[in-house]
């Protein structure tokens, strides 16, 4: 069985080689350095990676680079030359083991000129699949109208845009205990994003805009009831969409990384089986562990459920 | 049929007098009242409502927006004292249809733990209501250990629900989304707040009713679960999800799919009738919801419209 896991991540070449000989790499911070220490994976070289895929059983990794290179907060100029060296790389890669690896770009979103721009160059020029980009820029949400530039580049390439939080979420506010800034946070930015997307009516605006969102969309379908609740009753959630936002819950995908059977029936009963697609976080501690056959072994999934999820769907989407 | 609903929520009479006529109510400024036209029905007028819903009781529980927490603790106990003194009458005049949670300062542990000894006590109520946290605190802070202490030996349940802001809010105010989602990611921290820090295994006894179907608790739990499995968890000696049956839950899902898995990750004995009357986000002709599920079986129905409240409360209709 084919497999192809859209939600898999990698450090830039450049960054590690700058690391080993303690130069600095675009002004990038020290917090950077700790994440990739405590988790060695992030520096293997691509041999050592797909060693790693094949004992997995995994097939093709979707690159993405660490959304602890999002630095969406830095300078524009030296985030988006940063962002290139990142996409050049990857897409190295991809035509290196090209029947291992597609990627996926990251974007100076501080900037949604040069994000949009680099955006059709990685989509153009370097054959890359979209891009992974957080759940919020410095506060914004993505129903802010100066991200529709970037949606309209997204929609004219085919690119498909993967949301994953950066190094914190809303959580934090409230609790940095017990890891749930990561196991409630990751989650609820998902949420909020789904909703920025189908509030804000961008996903009415760019009909053929293809947005996949990770951690199995987080709370979304299993939350939609009461936005839906609240659309009914709110004036306010109406501005800008005519029809219950649980309508849009198959205008989405959604990578497969719910830890839980039930919550992943869920899912895929919510959102239709066409929309879920196979995604691991290779290689943080939270990823799948044995992802193939973690999905190989769920009873209430049938044979063609898991077929679509491993690879049908996302051969479709990538045209991989 | 039976119908017992833990959540919905009372106006104090004496605020609204207060308000109407101009003066300070407990350090509350005169101001204009904005609210749900419900909120200033006499208990006959919201008997006849509960009628016309087939709602036999309501565990009335005075509004999120007199928690106050933010304000001096006595001042604040002296206005929950007002506010659960009323909620009393209610169940006085009105034994068969009106039980009551009360408001507690939780700025301060001990006044709150002495106003839950009252209302549990010397009043009749079945527990209170609080927020997701308390100027910022969550409850697994050991300052609060000895109020769970207290009301486990009182047998009193606690009714979590969100009061003011809630995560979503620094994040967005569009959409109704801190109230849409807002409600439902406060109510998961809490649940991972009193299970990760301990509280329920501190407190085996400890009745905790988490509102709007414990949010995203249930369904996000598996999540939890993998940082239990990869060692970020060592103080807790089993995995979160074992801990969803120490729980109870109301039905307020908006959603059937939702309430199955619920009822089928949590137990059928730890879900109950709730609706949030009397505000837009209430469930409509909430006995009429739960009868018409498909998915749930009669007795599953029964158990959460009136059979688990009865158990949870220790009352007996047959």
């Amino acid at each position: 069985m084919r497999s192809i896991d859209i939600h898999a991540h990698i450090s830039p070449e450049g960054y590690i080689r700058a690391v080993e000989q303690g130069e600095e790499w675009y002004g990038i911070s020290g917090m950077s350095h700790q994440f990739h220490l405590a988790v060695p994976r992030t520096m293997w070289t691509p041999e050592q990676r797909l060693t790693d895929m094949d004992s997995l059983g995994v097939d093709v990794h979707i690159l993405s680079t660490n959304a602890v290179f999002y630095c969406y907060d830095g300078d524009a100029n030296t985030v988006a030359a940063m962002d290139r060296e990142c996409n050049d790389y990857v897409s190295q890669l991809t035509k290196d083991h090209p029947d291992r690896f597609a990627g996926l770009a990251n974007l100076p979103m501080q900037d949604v000129a040069a994000a949009a721009t680099e955006l059709e160059r990685a989509m153009t020029q370097l054959g890359m699949k979209g891009a992974m980009i957080d759940d919020s820029v410095n506060g914004k949400t993505y129903d802010e109208p100066e991200f529709y530039p970037l949606w309209e580049v997204a929609e004219q390439t085919g690119a498909v845009i993967l949301v994953h939080q950066g190094m914190q979420t809303v959580v934090g506010d409230r609790s940095t205990r017990y890891h749930l800034p990561n196991t409630i946070g990751n989650l609820v930015e998902r949420a909020i994003t789904y909703s920025s997307f189908v509030f804000g009516g961008v996903m009415d605006k760019y009909p053929g805009l293809r947005v996949c969102l990770s951690h199995g969309g987080g709370y979304t379908c299993f939350g939609a009831g009461r936005m839906d609740r609240g659309w009914q009753v709110r004036s306010e959630a109406r501005v800008n969409i005519n029809k219950p936002p649980s309508t849009y819950l198959n205008r989405f995908w959604y990578d497969c990384l719910t830890h839980s059977e039930p919550a992943l029936r869920m899912l895929i009963d919510s959102v239709g089986i066409d929309k879920v697609v196979f995604g691991t976080d290779w290689p943080f501690d939270m990823q799948i562990d044995w992802p193939v056959s973690w999905v190989l072994g769920l009873e209430s999934l049938t044979q063609e459920e898991k077929e679509a999820i491993l690879y049908k769907n996302l051969e479709d989407l990538l045209g991989v | 049929m039976r119908s017992i609903d833990i959540h919905a929520h009372v106006t104090p009479q004496s605020y609204l007098s207060a308000m109407k006529e101009g003066r300070v109510w407990h350090g509350v400024e005169p101001h204009p009242l904005d609210i749900e036209p419900q909120l200033e029905w006499t208990p006959e007028q919201r008997i006849k409502d509960m009628d016309s819903l087939g709602v036999d009781v309501q565990i009335a529980s005075t509004g999120a927006q007199f928690y106050y927490y933010g304000r001096g603790g006595q001042e604040i106990a002296a206005m929950h004292r007002e506010c659960n003194d009323e909620v009393h009458q209610m169940t006085i005049d009105h034994p068969e249809r009106f039980k009551g949670l009360a408001q507690i300062p939780m700025q301060d542990v001990d006044l709150a733990i002495a106003e839950l000894d009252r209302c549990v006590n010397q009043l009749g109520m079945v527990g209170a209501m609080i927020d997701d946290k308390v100027n910022g605190k969550t409850f697994d802070e050991p300052e609060f250990l000895p109020l769970w202490k207290a009301a486990e030996q009182m047998g009193a349940v606690f009714l979590i629900h969100q009061g003011g802001g809630t995560l979503v809010n620094p994040r967005t105010r569009k959409y109704h989304l801190p109230n849409t989602i807002g409600n439902l990611v406060d109510r998961a921290v809490t649940f991972a707040s009193f299970v990760m820090g301990g509280v329920m295994d501190a407190c085996p006894d400890l009745k905790i009713c988490l509102a709007h179907g414990g949010g995203y608790a249930c369904y996000g739990v598996g999540r939890m679960d993998r940082s239990w499995d990869v060692g970020r968890l060592p103080q807790i000696p089993q995995p979160p999800s074992a801990y969803l049956s120490r729980f109870y839950y109301d039905c307020l899902t908006h959603s059937e799919s939702a309430l199955r898995m619920l009822i089928d990750m949590a137990g059928i004995d730890r879900v109950v009738f709730g609706t949030d009357w009397p505000f837009d986000m209430q469930i409509d002709w909430p006995v009429s919801w739960v009868l018409s599920l498909e998915s749930l079986t009669q007795e599953e129905k029964e158990a959460i419209l009136w059979k688990n409240m009865e158990n949870l409360l220790g009352i007996s209709s047959e």
